[in-house]
């Protein structure tokens, strides 16, 4: 029975790192055009529980990409300097996108995971009745 | 048949096998996205159950190790797969795969106690 609540566990601390991870890509895209953003990045760790060998993941630190900024040619912009740019945001949809849809693959696979594990402690359960 | 009730006993392996696999498998699939995580399994449960008795020496006491760890389950092993660029190795389409295997396991474990249970039950004149 411990073995699957640890399992149960150990599923579920997949799932929350994965909607960290989707979060953060979506602060990324809804902030694409704002001048100056940098984008996010989340690490994720493995992490062991007290007394017990389960691999938990966690989400480690958020970290700001420090690629350049896009400059961006707008002679009537507000923020735009003496050449006519200004600085927009490092953010790259395509990039964002596709890791979006990376945390979707990797959260379905943990969410079946864990849906596996709730059916083989119930039929285990299920020897108790007549 | 019943005079050590060893059906009982391998089945009861047997899904304690599937239940700790099933385990490990979680695990890497958690960890499929954190890098440098190396894919860890145990070996099949026909492998476990041949080593446990007749090839090696017999475990009579629960220090006994024989490839199995003190609580009895067995040891896991790390996969050096190929490893994706961060060198993490698992690989989430055979993780679905074992874990197609185990829970089939797991049932036919259930389903071979299940019926003994009832032969046991009818032999014993209750129904």
């Amino acid at each position: 029975m411990s073995e699957f609540s640890k399992a149960l566990g150990v599923s579920s601390s997949g799932l929350q790192a994965q909607a960290a991870r989707l979060r953060h890509l979506s602060e990324n895209i809804s902030n694409a055009d704002t001048p100056g953003y940098r984008r996010k990045t989340i690490s994720f760790e493995t992490a062991f529980g007290a007394g017990d060998s389960a691999a938990r993941v966690e989400t480690g630190r958020v970290n700001l990409d420090s690629t350049e900024l896009e400059r961006i040619y707008d002679p009537a912009h507000p923020l735009s300097d003496d050449t006519g740019h200004y600085d927009g945001s490092n953010v790259n949809l395509l990039i964002e996108l596709a890791d979006a849809r990376e945390a979707q693959r990797s959260y379905e696979a943990n969410l079946k995971m864990f849906e596996q594990a709730r059916k083989m402690s119930g039929s285990l359960m299920e020897l108790l009745r007549r | 048949m019943f005079e050590n009730l060893d059906v009982f006993k391998i089945s009861h392996a047997m899904a304690k096998h599937a239940g700790q696999r099933q385990s490990l498998i979680a695990q890497n699939v958690a960890n499929a996205d954190t890098p440098g995580y190396i894919a860890r399994d145990v070996p099949a449960f026909k492998t476990t159950y041949e080593n446990d008795g007749r090839n090696l020496q017999r475990a009579t006491r629960s220090r006994h190790l024989n490839g199995m760890s003190v609580n009895g389950n067995a040891t896991p092993t790390e996969q050096h797969t190929m490893a994706s660029p961060d060198g993490n190795t698992v690989s989430i389409e055979q993780e679905m795969l074992k874990a197609t295997d185990t829970i089939r396991q797991h049932d036919r474990a259930i389903a071979i106690y299940k019926s003994s249970l009832g032969i046991l039950r009818s032999s014993l004149g209750r129904r």
